[in-house]
Parts: structure tokens; C-alpha cells; sequence
């Protein structure tokens, strides 16, 4: 994260660093047991056929889900999974950041207060809160209903399966994960550094821009991160919100699972879309780094 | 499965489910609920529940109500060939104290479950699929029924999981109440004797309309390719339905396996794919929350829309239409399977068996309930057609490994 890092350090002494390994431990134990070795079975099985029953088979091991991966036919749905996370990123980050800066700017003896009303939602299901928004959302629901009845339209708007209502949720999903790291840059930067910038008469706005902005980068980038990689992957809102229309990726990964009883193709459609997120994500990073924090 | 605890949401659904089980409570009235009241107030007697461990000390609308079938005052009903109740078969194994049991939302009388909780002091787990995709995904994954007891496939289904292992044998000992079953539900051949399944239900797959958002009386499938209700109409989310659609348009077999049938089908599926507002699986919610106006449906759902929606329609397409059964059955890796067996049984008796159509709008093929049905269920053509009408609809049958040349089809559909 900080360039500091890049600047050699003295090497400790043997018996400090076995002590900080036993630390780490429990964690990438972890990590390992539940991450890793759970990701290894799905890429075994997506390396395997399955049989008549719709049994996973690894007698004949080898990459043919992969080749029948790339069909055309999934493209658009891959297309609407970027489109979505991509939307619902932004959209995070320009709602989020203003209430982050409010919150730490102004939010005084109040700050944790706010902190937890930006995670209240946290406290109940999320398929819950989705199934309330299709209550607002839905032709007779509660939108419509105001809507019509202050006369602003005579017949519904469909809101709901619609991208509209996709988008709507994932941004309602997502944003406290954007808050948050955004909350956390922002309240961390020293104030002094606005009022130099102000003092040496730049504008409000060319203080935000040249000052606040870059020294919060690295909170926009961990933001849209958040926000991004749990997006492109999300089931459960396109699923709910979203209609024929609104095919993902993850959609599709969920009936090759359950209608095909292809858990081996499905495995491989799993594991190629989280290969192009990681690579993706690293490719932006990169580029992001150079650009913001490396320069200075 | 009972042990597993993958994460603090995915428990309070499973409470959620589960109180939505115990109480008799759908997720429509729930939506209907939170409507009202918001969502805290609603789901707060859920975390009440979730406190007292989920157990049934949640609140119970209900009053208790005595076991359902007893000898007594059955008799007027009955038909004199097959009492309709009869005196409690007190089983040679001792019932084990729990049941899962694996089943379809709004598919169960009101009180059913109490019921059967009340006679015979078994705490029963209510759990619901929403498409008959995650059912079977679900009861496949470890091949003897992902820790439920008892679920309910369609009778298509029925020669595969008996094949694969997936469901055992019943005790036929235990289910005295089978002699319930209409003759025609005797031998059915999908499983020979009912040795591994008992017939619940069973329906006809048509279409519904709101008659005041579309005037004109529809007979036929070419109003799901309408464009004039582009937006508004749904088909449901299950694989074998939409294409036998399809089919009956082209007038094909909905059982073909031929790949130029099917790529005809797949063409129609996706020139009609653009008009459609959603493939569901909440069909009645999407109709009475107002998006749909015109929605492929099971017989039994139509039924359901009208406490909403009293003018709703359904029609059986004159170019022809599916008709199936559902069955009960007990899975091959059931903990329970002695209650499993009883539960079985408890569903044949006339009472139980009517009081579940009377909720659900599902004819079942109980021949002794039906004179304790209500008869504007039974009496009317459309849930419970003439056998004339019957006859000349049409019955899905198992695939096998051909069933791949549809869910390819299917995938890139809906891709």
C-alpha cells in the first residue's frame, strides 16, 4: 500500500519471526481449509464428465468444459454481469463518497452512530430486504401506488425485472461495502492539507480535486474492489429483481448447476469467472497504482 | 444437513422458512405483511423465534385443532367400499420423534402439519423448493435425499430416483390409507404398485389472464406470443413446461427427443423471449403484485390467484397440454422412515387429503376425499376436468440422458 514499504528492513532475529508465524497460522489455516481446499474441489470437478445419472466422473479427466465454455450464447449474459457490477460500482462510489465525507467531516460525537446506521441493514436477511423491495417495486406496489396517486402517472411503471430494479438493489446491497473503506480514507487524512491548499488559494473544488481526491484514492480503489467482485458474481438480486431480460453469467452458472445437473461444466464456468474477476482486478489495480500512488 | 450451519444469514433463512412452515404463514402473506406493517414489525416475531432456538414457541396463530382423521364422524361421507378413516394402525416400529419433510411452497392444507404433529407427538421440519430444479439438485447431491425424510417429485421423475437410489421402497404395511387411491392411481406406470411413491396431487398446465387488463377470451398458447402484452406475461421456470409450450404450438410431442424438433422449439422460445417480463418461479406472487397479466401456470395456482384476484381465468389450450402427478415418497438416506411412512399414510386420509385441496386447489387422487371436497373446486371443469378432457392432454415422461438435448436448449434460452 505505501511506498515506505519498498525501503529495505533490517532482518529480525530468528526466534521473532518463528513467534509472528504462529500467529498467522490459525488465519491461513483458515483460509486454507475453507477457501483453498474447497476451490481445488471445484476445479478438480470441473475437469471431470458427468454421467448418465448426472453423477460427477473423473475417469476421463480433461478440459472439455472449458472449450464449451466460451459459447456465444453466454456472452450476453457475461455482458450484463459486467454492466451490472460495473453501474453498481460507480453508483456505490458516488453516492457512498459524499456520505463517508459527511459522516466524517461532520458527524462529530455522532460518527459511530452513523457507522452503524450505515450498517443497520446488515441486521436482517438480505433475501428479506430484497423481497421489500419487491414490494415497492412491483406494478400495484408501493412506488406505483404514490406515483399514481399524486397523479404523476395514470398506468404502473414496471420497475421491477427490469435493469432498473437490478441495479437499484445491488447499489441498496453494496453501498455500505463502499462506505465504509471510503469512511475510512477520508476520516484518516489530515485536514490541514484542505486548508494549505485553500490558504494557497486554490477553490473548494480545486482542493477536492487535487488534494482530497488523490489522498483518497486508495479508499475509492478498496471501495470499488468491495463493491465490484461480489457484484459480478451476485445471484440472488438479478435473480429476484431481475426478469427474462436480465440474464448473468451467475445466472447461468445456477442453471447449468440445476437444470443441466452438469456440475462439472458448471465447476468450469465457476472457476473461468473468477479467473477474468482476479485478472481483471490485478490489471486495474496495476494501472490504478501507477497512475494515483506510484507518481507520488 | 440438520447439523450443517454454513453462516448466520443462511440460518435465519432456514428459521425463516421454518417459522413460515409452522405457522402456516406463505411468503405472499408475508410480502403482504411487511406491506402493512414494515419489514421490522413482521420479521420481529421471527427473531423471536430464532431466540427460543426456532423451535414451534414461536407464535401460533392457530388453536389447536384435533387430529383430523378419527372414525367417528367421517362415516357420513364415506363411501361404504373404503371407510374413509380408519381405526389408528398402530405400527409395529416406533416412529422416531422428527421428520423433514421437502415440499413445494402453498402445497399443503392449512393445518396439516399441526395435525400431524398433534396425533402422533412428531416434531415435523417443513423446508420448501421454489423450482423443481433445486428439489432435485438438493435430493441428489449426496444420491439419498440431502437429509430430508420425505419430499414430493413429479411422477416423471419417479423412474430415475428409483433407478439412481435416490428414494426407498415404502412400507406399504404402514400406508393402510393407500386403499384411498382412485383404481386408476392403483398401478400407475411410473412405479408399478406405488412401491416407492404415493400419488398427491396432480394438475393441468395451462395459462391465467387478468380479464381487466386483457378483454378477449384466450383459448390457445399463441397469446404467450402475443405482442400486445409484451412486458406483461411470464412463463414458468421449469425447463420440460415452457418447451412442451412450444411444442403443442408446433404440434409436436413434448416427449420428442428429435434435435430438428427441438431447434424448432428453441426458435419460438426465443422469438417469444423478448416479450416475456419473467421465467418464474413465484408465479402467483408476480400475478397479483400486478407485472404479469398473463402467466404460464399449474392448474392449482390459478386456484390460489383468485383469493387475490377473483376474475382471474385459466384456460386448458385447445392445441393440447401437459398433464402430470405428483407423488410423496420417502429418500433412501431418511434418519425418520418410519414417520417418514406415517406421514405418508396421514396424507392418504380422506380428511387430511381433502383439507390439502381445499387450500391448495389441487385435485388429488384421493377417491374417498372427494366428497369432502369443496365442490366449487371439485366441480369445477378446469381444476378437475372431465376424463373426456383428460384423456387428450398429454403426460411428460422421463428422458433419461436425452434429457441434456433440452436443458442445453434451455441454458442458451435463458443465457
Amino acid at each position: 500500500m505505501t511506498t515506505a514499504a519498498a525501503a529495505p528492513t533490517p532482518r529480525r532475529p530468528l526466534r521473532d519471526r518463528l513467534s509472528a508465524l504462529i500467529y498467522v497460522v490459525p488465519g491461513v489455516g483458515w483460509l486454507a481449509l475453507f477457501f483453498a481446499v474447497p476451490l481445488v474441489i471445484v476445479l478438480i470437478v470441473s475437469f471431470g464428465t458427468k454421467d448418465a445419472t448426472g453423477h460427477v466422473s473423473l475417469a476421463h479427466p480433461g478440459l472439455q468444459n472449458y472449450l464449451r465454455a466460451g459459447r456465444p450464447e453466454y456472452v450476453p449474459a457475461f455482458l450484463n454481469s459486467l454492466r451490472y457490477a460495473g453501474i453498481t460500482t460507480i453508483l456505490s462510489i458516488l453516492i457512498g463518497y459524499p456520505i463517508a465525507y459527511w459522516i466524517s467531516r461532520y458527524g462529530g460525537r455522532r460518527k459511530i452512530l452513523l457507522l452503524i446506521l450505515v450498517m443497520l441493514p446488515f441486521w436482517t436477511s438480505y433475501l428479506i430486504r430484497t423481497y421489500a423491495w419487491m414490494i415497492i417495486l412491483r406494478d400495484n406496489g408501493v412506488l406505483n401506488g404514490i406515483l399514481q396517486s399524486v397523479g404523476l402517472i395514470s398506468d404502473p411503471i414496471p420497475f421491477l425485472n427490469t435493469d432498473f430494479s437490478v441495479i437499484l438493489g445491488m447499489t441498496y446491497g453494496f453501498l455500505p461495502f463502499a462506505i465504509l473503506p471510503l469512511y475510512v480514507s477520508i476520516d484518516r487524512m489530515d485536514d490541514n492539507l484542505v486548508q494549505a491548499a485553500r490558504d494557497l488559494y486554490a477553490s473548494g473544488r480545486q482542493a477536492f480535486l487535487h488534494v482530497t481526491l488523490p489522498i483518497t484514492m486508495p479508499g475509492i480503489v478498496a471501495a470499488a474492489l468491495l463493491t465490484f467482485i461480489p457484484a459480478i458474481g451476485d445471484y440472488v438480486t438479478p435473480d429476484l429483481l431481475g426478469g427474462a431480460q436480465t440474464t448473468t453469467i451467475a445466472k447461468v452458472v445456477q442453471v447449468v448447476f440445476q437444470s443441466g445437473r452438469d456440475w462439472p461444466y458448471g465447476s468450469a464456468l465457476g472457476f473461468l469467472l473468477m479467473v477474468l474477476t482476479l485478472v481483471g482486478t490485478f490489471a486495474a489495480l496495476r494501472t490504478l497504482r501507477r497512475e494515483t500512488l506510484g507518481g507520488g | 444437513m440438520s447439523t450443517d450451519h454454513d453462516g448466520s444469514s443462511l440460518d435465519l433463512e432456514r428459521i425463516l422458512v421454518r417459522y413460515l412452515a409452522e405457522n402456516r404463514l406463505t411468503r405472499r402473506q408475508l410480502l403482504r405483511r411487511i406491506s402493512i406493517v414494515g419489514a421490522t414489525a413482521a420479521v420481529a416475531p421471527i427473531i423471536a423465534a430464532c431466540a427460543t432456538g426456532g423451535a414451534s414457541a414461536a407464535p401460533s396463530i392457530s388453536t389447536p385443532v384435533p387430529a383430523a382423521p378419527s372414525s367417528s364422524d367421517a362415516g357420513a361421507a364415506a363411501e361404504t367400499a373404503s371407510p374413509t378413516a380408519t381405526p389408528e394402525p398402530t405400527p409395529q416400529p416406533t416412529p422416531e420423534g422428527e421428520l423433514y419433510v421437502y415440499n413445494w411452497t402453498q402445497y399443503i392444507g392449512d393445518t396439516t402439519v399441526k395435525d400431524f404433529q398433534d396425533k402422533y407427538g412428531i416434531k415435523v421440519t417443513y423446508d420448501f423448493f421454489d423450482t423443481a430444479d433445486t428439489q432435485l439438485t438438493k435430493i441428489r447431491s449426496d444420491g439419498k435425499g440431502g437429509g430430508y425424510d420425505v419430499t414430493y417429485p413429479a411422477s416423471t421423475d419417479i423412474p430415475g430416483l428409483v433407478r439412481d437410489g435416490v428414494v426407498a421402497a415404502l412400507d406399504l404395511s404402514m400406508i393402510s390409507n393407500a386403499k384411498n387411491l382412485g383404481t386408476e392411481w392403483a398401478n400407475p406406470g411410473y412405479d408399478p404398485n406405488n412401491a416407492h411413491s404415493m400419488p398427491y396431487m396432480w394438475w393441468t398446465t395451462g395459462f391465467v389472464w387478468d380479464p381487466d387488463k386483457i378483454k378477449e377470451d384466450l383459448t390457445d398458447w399463441t397469446a404467450l406470443w402475443d405482442e400486445r402484452y409484451k412486458g406483461h406475461m411470464s412463463m414458468l421456470d421449469d425447463v420440460r413446461e415452457v418447451f412442451a409450450a412450444a411444442a403443442f404450438r408446433l404440434g409436436l410431442s413434448p416427449n420428442t427427443t428429435s434435435d430438428t424438433d427441438l431447434d424448432a422449439m428453441l426458435q419460438l422460445l426465443e422469438q417469444q423471449k423478448p416479450l416475456l417480463r419473467t421465467y418464474t418461479a413465484n408465479d402467483i406472487a408476480d400475478f397479483t403484485g400486478g407485472q404479469v397479466w398473463l402467466t404460464h401456470a399449474w392448474s392449482g395456482d390459478w386456484g390460489q390467484m383468485l383469493s387475490d384476484k377473483p376474475k382471474t381465468k385459466y384456460v386448458i389450450p385447445e392445441s393440447g397440454a401437459v398433464r402430470g402427478s405428483d407423488t410423496m415418497v420417502v429418500l433412501s438416506g431418511a434418519q425418520h422412515p418410519v414417520a417418514a411412512n406415517l406421514w405418508i399414510d396421514f396424507n392418504l386420509d380422506a380428511k387430511v387429503s381433502a383439507a390439502n385441496t381445499n387450500v391448495t386447489y389441487y385435485m388429488g387422487p384421493n377417491a374417498a376425499a372427494l366428497p369432502l371436497i369443496d365442490p366449487t373446486i371439485s366441480g369445477d371443469p378446469r381444476i378437475n376436468p372431465a376424463s373426456a378432457t383428460l384423456d387428450k392432454l398429454v403426460e411428460l415422461l422421463e428422458l433419461g440422458p436425452d434429457l441434456d438435448k433440452y436443458t442445453q436448449r434451455w441454458n442458451a434460452l435463458k443465457a
